[in-house]
């Protein structure tokens, strides 16, 4: 008897070791997409309020105004639901990639853990009072509770933490299998982690030498015009980590879910290089409204934010090779009859696939707005929200969705039934209709001029904004079968984690083509990429930060808007 | 041969009136991407000039300590605010920039770089690293206008790049010291 199990242990260990499952790291991950799923739920259900309240269906009590739900829904689901997943996701990657998490990048991976989650409760505290609605940009004057800004400058050193971590482990890889390539998807991470220890830094420093000293009032004004600079160059480096996230699940999960080949390592490689280098370049097309920015110096900006659609359209044409061949590969005919030899019945391939065409229009809508002319018409108006939503809300979330329904399964050692495979079906095709009608109307209402950030108004009863109400509405129904598309989700997630039959799960990564040309070593080369990343970033932001610094208007003193 | 065709093909394009004239218009272009690029021109070009003269560079610079030094004396003559002044103003001095920095500086670096032993090579960086960091301070902090082309924004605008560039220079010093990329490739 003791034998038998001695036997079931050793198989099931060896089957562990095959399938690289590494129980300890599992769990740190299980965590992070637990508290990423449960940051949907609260988030979901605060945007619903907000859709509700847009439409003019809703009154938010005095005690829990639109733009305290406002605030809260962009922190949960653009920082919490993003972070934690994307942590949680590529430390399950670089477990299994590279032979199990070290003793100690396990421990710093849980030290960012809790220290984001106590940073988060701080953040949290001062919204919940109706000190902190100053929205997730934060921007200056407007000035919250000093608690919320300590809050997030933890959610910093959390994830910096999960950063160095994740350099230890792969700098620790390369040395025991030198002149390997970095496998795929831990190259990925790698590029991701780079981006956000550098990203991050313009954030800190905005928080901690800029915004803190001057809400306790240790100096009396503050630079807006630095401070939003930097915000955005975090901010928009924070937007391409989530797409570049999801791209790799695009590259390298999804071949293999359709049962084909990876394209062309170089090219995915050369994807990921390239926008390491040109991500944290494009901030000014945020601020492409501001004040006080030379046209020159914006020019510059939007030319960095639309070189990185060319990685992107790399992107494009390598999905949908690899889309054609494995289709062909399986009988498939015609200009376009491939079509149907996809397994359009697998979530794992049809919510990352929605996520990909979503972002064609997503996409295009951002090259819209990063052009100086056509963003004077839809700056601040609901067009960005329907952007975002459509960019984050479908090409990025959805594809989390897809990779939740083996990554879930696999690190609980459990397996996806049929079940809630269709469950995961039905819950894309509900999330695909409510976010067209909800940032469809979104885009629309916004070119008639409705702003974003504004709680529900008639203005008296003036014409134009009578004007928008069918869309707002449009917007409340895209909200609401949203809300019970998160539902579906949360509620397949944790089937996933804690309730569906044991099995094993396996991690897919798609092979490289047999015909394959060796990919050059130099693409290993980190530190001549961050060399070259940090020469653009100085190119993007030496001669506007000086300008800003040394030509300063006079500072602003804090001001509570609400 | 490929390389030098690139290393041309950037020369002509620095050289090109629109282009040079726009680089020059801003302090921190000028000094820099335009004079960088230029040696990085002479750079990509020197292999032309390797292979077709093999026997001059092994006579005069088969330690590489000539050419190193003709680059460092290049290089400092570049960074003075006088010199940079009177490229903007006269011709003949423009002309030499646009010769000195690519054939007499890039060449020399790309040639010398190689034969120098790692202490000489972190001994050049370590005096570029103090120099920059002094050019850093005199530009900051300089009640005058240095340069009669360019306003005092533009110089400080200079300055805080060359700190930047010192810093720059610093971690690339210590990961140097820290890390063998031996022990990964």
């Amino acid at each position: 008897m003791k034998m038998e199990a001695d036997l079931k242990i050793g198989f099931k260990d060896k089957a562990n070791k095959m399938l690289g499952y590494h129980p300890e790291d599992a769990k740190l991950s299980k965590s992070y997409i637990a508290v990423a799923f449960i940051a949907l739920l609260v988030g979901g259900f605060l945007g619903l309020l907000q859709g509700l309240n847009r439409a003019g269906l809703l009154e938010l009590p005095s005690w829990f105004n639109y733009y305290q739900v406002l605030t809260a829904h962009g922190l949960l689901l653009i920082l919490v639901l993003t972070a934690f997943f994307t942590i949680g996701y590529f430390y399950a990657a670089l477990s299994h990639n590279l032979g199990g998490l070290l003793p100690k990048v396990r421990k710093l991976a849980w030290i960012g853990f809790f220290i984001k989650l106590a940073g988060f409760v701080l953040a949290v505290i001062p919204i919940l009072m109706n000190e902190a609605s100053v929205m997730y940009t934060f921007y200056p004057p407007m000035a919250a509770h000093p608690v919320f800004y300590i809050g997030l400058a933890l959610i910093v050193v959390g994830v910096w933490s999960c950063c160095i971590g994740a350099f230890i482990q792969v700098a620790n890889w390369r040395k025991n299998h030198k002149g390997q390539h970095v496998p795929i998807l831990s190259y990925f991470a790698t590029g991701v982690f780079v981006l956000l220890f550098f990203a991050l830094m313009f954030v800190a420093v905005e928080v901690l030498f800029m915004i803190i000293p001057w809400v306790f009032g240790w100096v009396d004004t503050i630079n807006v015009m630095v401070a939003r600079t930097l915000f955005w160059a975090f901010g928009h480096t924070l937007v391409n980590i989530w797409y570049l996230t999801a791209v790799s699940a695009w590259y390298v999960v999804v071949p293999k879910v359709i049962g084909g080949k990876r394209w062309s390592d170089l090219l995915t490689r050369v994807v990921i290089i390239a926008l390491v280098i040109m991500n944290i370049t494009g901030g000014f097309h945020h601020q492409i409204i501001d004040p006080g920015i030379n046209e020159v110096v914006k020019f510059m900006h939007v030319f960095m934010s639309l070189a990185i659609g060319f990685p992107s359209l790399m992107t494009a044409f390598a999905l949908f090779a690899v889309f054609e061949r494995t289709a062909r590969r399986k009988g498939g005919k015609g200009l376009i009859g491939w079509w149907k030899k996809m397994p359009w019945g697998d979530v794992r391939f049809l919510a990352p696939f929605i996520a990909m065409v979503a972002f064609i229009p997503a996409g295009a809508g951002g090259i819209a707005q990063s052009t100086n002319q056509l963003d004077q018409v839809v700056h601040n108006t609901m067009w960005i929200v329907g952007h975002f939503h459509l960019t984050l809300g479908m090409s990025v979330v959805m594809t989390f969705f897809g990779i939740s329904y083996w990554l879930v399964p696999f690190i609980s050692n459990r397996v996806l039934t049929p079940q809630i495979n269709r469950l995961g079906v039905i819950q894309t095709w509900i999330w695909t209709a409510g976010m067209i009608c909800m940032s469809g109307a979104m885009h629309y209402v916004g070119l008639l001029g409705s702003p974003r950030r504004t709680s529900y108004t008639t203005y008296g009863d003036h014409a134009t904004a009578l004007g928008w109400d069918p869309y707002l509405m449009l917007l409340a129904v895209g909200g609401t079968l949203l809300i019970v598309g998160v539902i579906l989700q949360v509620y397949a997630v944790f089937n996933m984690m804690f309730f569906a039959p044991k099995g094993d799960t396996e991690f897919p990564i798609a092979e490289e083509e047999d015909n394959a040309t060796k990919t050059p070593y130099i693409t290993e080369r980190w530190g001549l990429w961050i060399v070259i990343m940090l020469i653009v970033v100085a190119m993007a932001y030496v001669i506007p930060l000086t300008e800003f610094i040394v030509n300063a208007p006079p500072g602003s003193p804090p001001f509570k808007t609400w | 041969m490929n390389q030098s065709f690139y290393g041309l093909l950037l020369y002509i394009f620095l050289v090109t009136p629109p282009v040079a004239n726009f680089m020059e218009s801003l302090m921190v272009i000028h000094m820099h991407m335009q004079m960088p690029m230029l040696v990085i021109a002479g750079m990509l070009m020197a292999r032309f000039f390797q292979k077709r003269f093999p026997r001059f560079f092994e006579k005069w610079n088969s330690n590489g300590v000539p050419g190193i030094t003709l680059f460092v004396i290049l290089m400092v003559y570049w960074m003075l605010p006088r010199t940079m002044d009177e490229a903007l103003t006269s011709t003949l001095v423009e002309g030499f920039k646009f010769i000195s920095l690519p054939f007499l500086a890039g060449i020399s670096l790309r040639d010398s770089w190689k034969k120098l032993n790692p202490f000489g090579k972190n001994s050049i960086i370590i005096s570029f690293t103090v120099l920059f960091i002094g050019l850093g301070w005199i530009y900051i902090w300089s009640p005058v206008q240095l340069c009669n082309n360019y306003l005092v924004i533009e110089q400080v605008t200079l300055g805080w790049a060359f700190l930047l560039t010192a810093i720059g220079m610093i971690v690339y010093l210590g990961y140097n010291f820290f890390i063998d990329p031996s022990a990964y490739e």
